[in-house]
């Protein structure tokens, strides 16, 4: 009974990270049909960023004293940051192949993820060393739970990302930008007969995705404590694990999301507990596989038919 | 044609003989060309070029192995690498148990063309080490069938996406594998051969694979690897599977059968990628562990496909020759301006009118990159931290101003100096 | 009529409530030339997407000389000797001229891959064979000059004209034309008449079109079949159907009807 709550708690913290991650990789594929691999590094960098204005605010060790209100600068920053990141990405290296084959996009996309990697590495932006984040949040066992303890960091990572998802669940379907984007989604060239203006909503996209990847960078970082080299395989394989999300929830649909990445959660660490910790990729991956072959559109998603 | 039953079905002619000299011709000019390479090239350049010798060849066998399902199906496979740990892994572990069964211990027992003269021409250590090749690509095909399957039902990125994870899988299990691995021949006795395939060296990597892997081998391989796609390619067979490229459903209406052809080519792609994996096992200075074939691994081979051209055999084969010797060239950086001017030269030779715009292009670049190699060495920055930096540049860059690729869809030597230029493949037999 | 050479009977299928073809009956015999017309919507491509397998049937049967081809996959049907044109052009374009007609014979060859890889003498006999057919299909179909160019650089016309050679390649018994003569411009259009009765002699195949152009399908058509809304409203001669009053109702006046 402990064991099952503890792993719920754990996977609903680290789902909830996927959730968000995975937000960026489905409204890119909603509107843009094409695998943005530079997501995972947008996610790398917000945690990286965190790490470094963390130390700039508040001295070098683990010893500086939590506060609310650093947390939420070095947030703010991490996010408006890889917002601009995410801007600038499309504008250089996407926006030239809006009409190229999906491969190339792809290919680029794989460029860009290699680039950012590798720039981070240099000495002089994040090195090519892992660094421990400074604590920032208070963190306590908040309450106990049937011999559960319940951290109160694991409820500010869970309650952080749910207000970011609501939040972005209401720029999308209840103002006039989310109308647009869900415009663009279904049709560019209809959506741009029909007065939307198609590339500010692309971009716009591609911002709020990177925030809230630097969100989830941020509240990993707090979380795990140790960050790991920017080229290290660990961000590309959490971020694919977030696109799994993606897609297990239906790509393309947001709140199918936000539901694949908490059943990733559990999935990867009920696995983890109950079967054998060392092969939870492998759960991963087989029920993506299994979601594809069965509900190819996802849990969420509707399917397509082509027409002749 | 009389009667309405009657159908038209392509006549074959009396075997003639000369015919099948010219099926085996090709295969004897990949010997020599092999052979060429080894006893003739590897003296002169030392064992630190010599690897990088075996890597291109083995990087050409996997990027035209997977130009067949990317480039001539237009099937989207990104997890090629894990084809290749399934053949490398199998073909590393035949030999090295095999070899403790037979000689009581792991050492390398092959001839001259492994590079041992003094063991004689053709031993049985090169006849297990060629048998465990081609069982790893065997293997491997059979991984390609499972995974071919799916496209049954999947379109597009969702392909790609089940490769990803076919891959991915390959590799935590590879890595969760026995890290034990024994090196004395009393401890290999006792083994089953199911102890055996779970005795893999684990995240560590299968150490102490013996070094059969030379030139010879590798360009063998790579040749025939050239020769079974050129040969796909210009054949009816072939054409099926570009036509899937083209249109599904018009291929379809052709009498394509998609669900076939589509397995086919995963196989055919599997099984050199396979073959690729057991000579990079065997290859000395390479680590035969699961990081290295992880999904990095996949990208760079279909970076190379991408870059070379969607089902530009030549192409994908050029492109793996670049991409191999890159890295080692930007540890050091030469002038560039030699290689622009050749560049510059043939763009205008081919296409004289577009070819202009392409080589002023191809200048500015040119001068570009002599400039960043002045700027660096005159700041004292080691240009060689940056390498990987410029590669990933590189790449965007080439996407956005090359969309196609070094070819297209054709092959090199379609491209006819001050002419007009042909459509792809027209030729027969 | 004998014993049809392509029976289609009770042919039906409805997508989410629609009735976009229902109760379709049509029977072809040996060597006809049958026009399908309707206005825009009407079923006609639904008919052609059943008859190849693109869609199952929810009703109905389609048999051909006997054999039932009902719920086959395209390329089955396609084996068993029905071809088709598409709508929208649908050639291979990245593939030069020659090669798109090629790819249409592939399924009349009887090698496989080892005999690709091997290079054998039964397959390069097969190949040279292949080879003479397309060029003499081309030859035609007036595009032998245009061989080694890619399809995709074709003017409009040689691709109508492309896609018939290329079905034909196939060597059916029954070729399904999805409305040839669309983007032809008049001499075209009269030579495309002279050709399409052609073919029937020349290559033993019975033809059945959809076409806009009414000058075409009234010209060359025996017997012609009119859908409006998914049901069929009349069949007979062009004279009979072009007299049909409620053709002439589906058709808004029926101006284009009487040309």
């Amino acid at each position: 009974m402990t064991k099952l709550l503890q792993t719920l708690v754990d996977s609903i913290a680290v789902g909830s990270l996927y959730g968000l991650i995975a937000l960026g990789y489905t409204m890119v594929y909603g509107i843009l049909q094409f695998i943005n691999f530079a997501h995972s590094d947008v996610f790398m960098v917000g945690a990286w960023l965190s790490f470094l204005v963390a130390v700039r605010i508040g001295g070098q060790t683990a010893t500086v004293e939590p506060s609310v209100a650093k947390a939420l600068l070095v947030l703010l920053t991490a996010m408006v940051c890889c917002g601009a990141l995410g801007f600038t990405i499309e504008r250089l290296a996407y926006r030239p192949l809006r009409q190229a084959p999906r491969l190339n996009v792809l290919i680029t996309a794989i460029g860009v993820s290699l680039f950012i990697e590798n720039l981070g590495q240099l000495k002089w932006l994040f090195g090519a060393m892992p660094q421990p984040m400074p604590r920032l949040l208070p963190d306590r066992p908040l309450f106990a739970l049937a011999g559960v303890n319940v951290n109160l960091l694991d409820v500010i990572v869970v309650g952080t990302a749910a207000v970011l998802m609501l939040l972005l669940n209401w720029i999308v379907f209840g103002t006039k930008l989310g109308r647009g984007m869900r415009a663009v989604s279904y049709s560019p060239p209809t959506a741009a007969l029909m007065g939307v203006p198609v590339s500010r909503i692309i971009s716009f996209t591609f911002v709020i995705g990177s925030c809230a990847a630097a969100a989830a960078g941020f509240l990993y970082a707090t979380k795990y404590i140790t960050l790991q080299q920017p080229a290290h395989e660990t961000w590309i394989r959490l971020g694919l694990k977030a696109f799994v999300a993606a897609v297990v929830g239906g790509i393309g649909n947001i709140r199918g999301a936000m539901l694949g990445g908490l059943l990733i959660g559990l999935i990867e660490f009920f696995g983890a507990a109950y079967l054998s910790p060392n092969l939870r990729d492998v759960y991963v991956f087989a029920v993506l596989i299994l979601v594809l072959l069965f509900r190819p559109a996802g849990i969420l998603g509707r399917a397509t038919v082509e027409k002749v | 044609m009389t009667s309405a039953n009657a159908r038209w079905v392509a006549p074959r002619p009396a075997a003639a003989g000369t015919t099948w000299l010219y099926s085996l011709l090709p295969l004897l000019a990949a010997i020599a060309l092999a052979a060429a390479l080894h006893f003739g090239l590897q003296p002169a350049i030392g064992p630190f070029r010599t690897n990088v010798l075996m890597n291109i060849g083995i990087n050409v066998i996997l990027a035209v192995s997977l130009n067949i399902v990317n480039g001539f199906t237009g099937q989207f496979s990104i997890g090629h690498a894990g084809f290749m740990a399934v053949g490398g892994y199998t073909a590393a572990a035949i030999t090295y148990y095999t070899s403790f069964r037979v000689w009581g211990d792991a050492l390398m027992h092959g001839g001259v063309l492994s590079g041992v003269p003094a063991n004689g021409w053709l031993t049985a250590g090169d006849a297990l080490f060629v048998g465990s090749c081609l069982a790893g690509g065997l293997l491997a095909a059979v991984a390609g069938y499972l995974v071919g399957l799916p496209s049954l039902r999947l379109r597009g990125d969702y392909l790609a996406i089940v490769t990803l994870g076919f891959g991915e899988i390959v590799r935590v299990l590879l890595q969760q594998s026995d890290s034990d691995i024994p090196y004395l021949a009393a401890d290999v006795q006792r083994m089953s051969v199911w102890q055996m395939a779970r005795h893999l060296g684990g995240a560590l990597g299968f150490s102490g694979v013996p070094f059969y892997t030379t030139p010879f081998w590798v360009w063998l391989f790579a040749a025939v690897t050239l020769l079974v796609a050129f040969r796909v390619k210009r054949s009816s067979y072939g054409r099926a599977f570009l036509s899937i490229r083209e249109d599904e459903t018009a291929a379809e209406a052709m009498g394509v059968a998609l669900t076939r052809f589509k397995v086919r080519a995963f196989v055919l792609a599997a099984f050199f990628a396979g073959i690729a994996g057991g000579l990079f096992a065997h290859e000395i200075g390479t680590a035969l562990n699961p990081r290295e074939l992880g999904f990095m691994k996949s990208f760079d081979i279909v970076i190379m496909v991408v870059l070379g051209g969607m089902g530009s055999i030549s192409g994908a084969a050029l492109a793996a020759a670049i991409l191999t010797i890159l890295p080692e060239v930007l540890r050091s950086p030469p002038h560039v301006w030699p290689l622009g001017l050749v560049a510059i030269v043939f763009v205008l030779m081919v296409r004289r009118k577009a070819g202009r715009r392409a080589a002023l292009t191809l200048a500015a670049v040119t001068v570009a990159l002599e400039a960043v190699r002045a700027a660096a060495l005159w700041q004292g920055v080691n240009l060689a931290d940056y390498r990987m930096v410029l590669y990933a540049l590189s790449l965007v860059v080439m996407m956005i101003v090359r969309p196609k690729g070094l070819f297209g869809v054709r092959e090199i030597w379609d491209y006819r100096p001050l002419g007009r230029r042909r459509a792809a493949t027209v030729a027969v037999g | 009529m004998m014993e049809p050479l392509l029976d289609i009977r009770g042919l039906s299928i409805s997508f989410g409530g629609l009735k976009a073809v229902a109760d379709f009956d049509l029977q072809l015999g040996p060597r006809d030339l049958q026009g399908l017309i309707g206005p825009n919507g009407a079923g006609k491509t639904t008919v052609f997407n059943l008859l190849t397998g693109i869609y199952r049937p929810q009703a109905g049967s389609v048999r051909l000389a006997g054999r039932v081809l009902t719920g086959l996959r395209p390329h089955q049907v396609a084996a068993a000797g029905i071809a088709r044109t598409f709508q929208a052009s649908r050639l291979f374009g990245n593939l030069s001229v020659l090669d798109n007609v090629r790819i249409g014979c592939h399924l009349r060859t009887r090698h496989g891959l080892p005999g690709t890889i091997l290079r054998t003498p039964q397959q390069v006999g097969e190949e040279r064979a292949i080879l003479a057919r397309s060029v003499h299909l081309l030859s035609t179909f007036g595009l032998q000059d245009r061989r080694d160019e890619l399809a995709c650089n074709l003017p409009y016309g040689d691709r109508r004209r492309l896609e018939m050679a290329r079905a034909l390649a196939t060597d059916p018994q029954v070729l399904l034309l999805d409305e040839p003569a669309a983007g032809m411009n008049p001499p075209e259009k009269l030579a495309l008449r002279e050709l399409i009765r052609g073919l029937r002699e020349r290559f033993d195949v019975t033809i059945l079109l959809i076409e806009h152009d009414m000058g075409v399908v009234m010209d060359i058509c025996e017997r012609i079949t009119v859908l409006d809304y998914g049901v069929t409203i009349a069949v007979g001669t062009p004279a009979e159907v072009q007299r049909d009053p409620r053709v002439i109702e589906a058709y808004l006046g029926g101006d284009t009807v009487t040309k």
